[in-house]
């Protein structure tokens, strides 16, 4: 166990530093001191508050994207669809504010769209999950292609259905003040999306390992035979998960458009769901880890971007050391498994030996 | 006799990452012979056979061919060498047609399909093989598609051929055509090892037999020399001298507790049927054992009971209510506890506390759940007075499943059983591959249970558990029940001729008669 815990800290550190080390080569590359480069990444962060508390709003979607892969992940299904979901959790966000957003309270409108946000993303999700039980789609494939529909979809919305009264650019009309989500720091863009997604993972993690259906489906995932022997209906539980994984990247689709951009954009965010799966990694899966990572990267893409305004280096740069970092996190992952394989035949052949 | 040998296998041991699979195995295989390796599931017999194909790389020992040491690091470097397995499941590109298998590999760039059609067509017509080198393999029956196979080992010329049960997916006629395609190869000077638990398929075919039992080699004899009684105590184990009776508890006069009528299961795209016509009843208080040679339907058996697979026909009852439609979590609430035989796939979840395998088949019922959160105090009290009643060596109700031994993880399942079986129970292998201590405890808990007017299904291979715990005693072979015998009405001999496939009557010239 201990030796265990020492591989997953040392890894992942490991991988962050070998990630951060494989983009400042590249900065050589481009003639830049990648010391001084991440000097500004690091020191840029704490120059005001707004740049800080940003940290938190990038944070955000990240969480329930992250999540999305986690909870599927627990009961052994891929759900790599977490863009698709957060896309259909936008759309329905923006679509529902703007309607409901003269007609009812700005308060309750928020309550009704998030209902709405967890219904739509979940019948999403839930699909995905349905065809893997039904007719044993596979769901890696089903749920990434998913993703590319919800993206069209929302396409051809923003140019028919949702595009602005000006007509001008694929978007939509920008959403009453009273329907955003409350700012929690006065002078910066925190809102209460971030509270929210705390909360849910701290739920998810209560789901997960206190109740009776979060211990059926880490059955499932962890020992399916035993689990179908002992009378679990995993068919069922891969619905639910999938599910419940949609709504969650659905709801970072209504943070960020009810908390952050308070309107659609055509195209916004197109990596949330891939960083949500190396954050879910970086976490071990772990709903209460994946508050932690997901600010690690929040903090990574602030302060890439103003390293990339102040240095003059290519903001791009920012983009290819989180995929460095995400590339080590995950192979952080394989060597863990390979670690914790040979110690165990170390130990069966000392025993067999000793026998 | 024959020559030096072709193959000699020296001293290999394989481990997985949690088991020992083959420990210090050493035979050899020699040209012009059909070697049996026989074993019951899970014996070795395919992983050292994949050892020497190049799939599996062992830990330790060496490979000789032709008296010279070699490195096989690949199924390539096998194939280079002469040697060809065909595995259990086949290894065929469904979506090619025959020819295109069998040159897979062999050929570069633009090949002339007329070609190897003909050449294909003259060796399946050599070999007496009806095989259209142009159909598509996923449109062929399983049985061509094991004929595909042997086609591409005989392209390639192989010296050495290893087949991997290869008669579990074939009919009677089919599985005879294959034998005598084996006894024609190996008098054309090649080598052929069958892989197979089944005794009357090697007395048929083989010329010498290689016995495994729990990785290791616990025999090797030529055909002459041995018969299906020797070889089935080699499978099962030791020979049984003290044999102990349990007492008459009477059972016949109490009511019936669970009841199997006429119970047919088949898999489905299967021709074969898994069990055939099962009728059996065990009464409250009775031990019924179910003796056999592994592979024989037994897992089938416990499938249909515990309601894991759907019966083809038939019923099952339990205290005359009929529960064949039931599903396994229903037949679980009704109180049919199950011990399954691999008990680290089927009975325990390796990775999770012995808490939340406690509470595995329990996850539904509602006295283990406060204010919708597992209620864990109660659980972790529950499982810590398990671990004292039922002697289990872990360190506390935290530890992980994995980290206990193979005889404690089964106090963990058969406590957890136990207690949900409060009708009948079925044990599948209760005590295989755990020490005297754990099998003497679990035998107690088998007769408590009993005693306590539970109905008990005890399947097994080792004789002398079968006869030290059974009230009655059933022989399953090939899926069907060659009969029901009170305890005291059966001795080795006679048990071990109905193991093998034999019913009073038909005994073979090769056994002894009983002597006493």
């Amino acid at each position: 166990m201990n030796s265990k815990l020492r591989d997953f800290l040392v890894t992942n550190i490991l991988a962050v530093v070998l990630g951060l080390t494989a983009s400042g080569l590249l900065l050589l590359f481009l003639g830049e001191n990648p010391l001084a480069a991440m000097g500004t990444l690091f020191g840029s962060l704490f120059r005001d508050s707004y740049t800080f508390a940003d940290i938190f709003v990038k944070a955000t979607p990240l969480m329930f994207t992250a999540l999305a892969f986690a909870f599927t992940f627990q009961a052994n299904l891929f759900n790599i669809g977490a863009q698709g979901q957060f896309y259909i959790g936008a759309i329905t966000a923006v679509g529902f504010s703007l309607l409901l957003q003269d007609k009812l309270p700005g308060l309750l409108v928020l309550i009704i769209v998030l209902v709405l946000t967890i219904l739509f993303g979940g019948l999403w999700g839930g699909l995905i999950g349905w065809l893997k039980a039904r007719f044993n789609a596979n769901e890696f494939l089903v749920s990434m292609m998913s993703s590319y529909v919800a993206l069209n979809i929302m396409n051809y919305l923003l140019r028919t259905l949702l595009l602005e009264s000006k007509g001008e650019y694929p978007q939509t009309n920008p959403l009453d003040s009273a329907v955003w989500l409350q700012t929690i720091v006065p002078g910066t863009r925190l809102h209460s999306g971030f509270i929210l997604a705390v909360l849910s993972c701290i739920g998810i993690w209560v789901l997960l390992y206190k109740t009776p259906l979060g211990f059926r489906i880490r059955a499932v995932g962890q020992g399916k035979d035993a689990a179908e022997m002992a009378g679990i209906n995993y068919k069922t539980l891969y619905v639910v998960a999938f599910f419940i994984s949609g709504a969650l990247a659905a709801i970072g689709g209504f943070t960020e458009v009810n908390g952050v951009q308070h309107m659609l954009v055509q195209g916004f965010n197109p990596d949330i769901g891939a960083a949500g799966i190396g954050i879910a990694i970086l976490a071990n899966g772990n709903p209460i880890g994946i508050i932690f990572a997901a600010i690690l990267f929040g903090a990574l893409k602030v302060g890439g971007t103003i390293m990339g305004q102040l240095s003059g280096i290519p903001s791009s740069i920012t983009e290819l050391m989180l995929g460095f970092v995400m590339v080590f996190v995950i192979l952080a992952y394989f060597v863990r498994e390979k670690l914790e394989d040979n110690r165990e035949k170390a130990k069966l052949k000392k025993t067999t030996v000793n026998a | 006799m024959p020559a030096a040998p072709f193959v000699e296998l020296r001293n290999i041991s394989k481990y997985f990452a949690k088991v020992v699979a083959n420990q210090d195995v050493s035979l050899q295989i020699r040209k012009g012979e059909v070697l049996a390796l026989l074993g019951e599931n899970g014996a070795g017999k395919s992983t050292i056979m994949k050892v020497l194909y190049g799939l599996y790389k062992a830990e330790e020992g060496q490979i000789l061919l032709d008296g010279e040491e070699k490195v096989i690091n690949s199924p390539k470097d096998a194939m280079r060498l002469g040697i060809a397995m065909i595995q259990q499941h086949f290894a065929l590109v469904q979506a090619h047609t025959v020819t295109e298998n069998i040159i897979l590999g062999l050929v570069r760039g633009r090949f002339d399909r007329k070609h190897y059609d003909k050449i294909v067509a003259e060796l399946a017509a050599d070999h007496g093989f009806a095989v259209d080198p142009a159909a598509v393999v996923s449109e062929l029956p399983v049985g061509v598609q094991q004929k595909v196979e042997i086609l591409k080992a005989l392209y390639q010329n192989a010296q050495l051929l290893i087949m991997d049960e290869p008669t579990a997916v074939l009919t009677p006629q089919e599985s005879d055509a294959l034998m005598n395609f084996m006894q024609q190869n190996t008098r054309a000077g090649k080598a052929v090892v069958f892989i197979t638990h089944k005794l009357r398929e090697v007395m048929e075919v083989a010329d010498r037999i290689v016995v495994m039992r729990n990785g290791r080699v616990v025999g090797d004899l030529r055909k002459e020399e041995t018969d299906e009684i020797e070889l089935s105590k080699l499978m099962v184990g030791r020979e049984i001298h003290d044999r102990t009776y349990v007492q008459d508890s009477g059972f016949g006069s109490r009511p019936v507790a669970l009841e199997l009528q006429n119970v047919s299961l088949r898999e489905p795209k299967e021709e074969l049927f898994r069990l055939k016509n099962i009728s059996f009843q065990v009464h409250k208080g009775e031990v019924l054992g179910i003796a056999g040679v592994s592979g024989n339907g037994q897992d089938s058996l416990c499938d249909a009971i515990s309601g894991y697979r759907r019966l083809t026909k038939g019923k099952i009852l339990l205290n005359g209510e009929n529960i064949t439609a039931k599903s396994v979590r229903e037949r679980i609430q009704i109180g049919i506890g199950y011990v399954p035989s691999d008990r680290q796939r089927y009975g325990l979840i390796m990775s999770m506390k012995l808490t939340e395998n406690m509470f595995l088949k329990r996850s539904f019922e509602e006295v283990w759940v406060k204010r919708a959160l597992i209620d864990e105090p109660k659980l972790d009290a529950y499982t810590t007075e398990k671990i004292h009643t039922y002697a289990v060596k872990a360190t506390g109700p935290d530890a992980v499943a994995r980290s206990l031994s193979g005889g404690n993880q089964q106090k963990v399942i058969l406590a957890r059983e136990v207690d949900l079986g409060s009708e009948a129970i079925i044990f599948d292998q209760p005590t295989r591959g755990l020490d005297l201590g754990a099998i003497e405890h679990i035998h107690r808990t088998i007769l408590n249970e009993k005693e306590k007017g539970k109905a008990i299904v005890l399947i097994s291979t080792e004789l002398s558990e079968i006869f030290g715990l059974s009230d009655r005693i059933a022989v399953i072979y090939r899926g069907e029940i060659l009969g029901i015998y009170k305890n005291r009405e059966l001795d080795t001999e006679k048990i071990g001729l109905l193991m093998a496939g034999y019913t009073p009557g038909t005994a073979p010239e090769t056994s002894q008669p009983c002597e006493q």
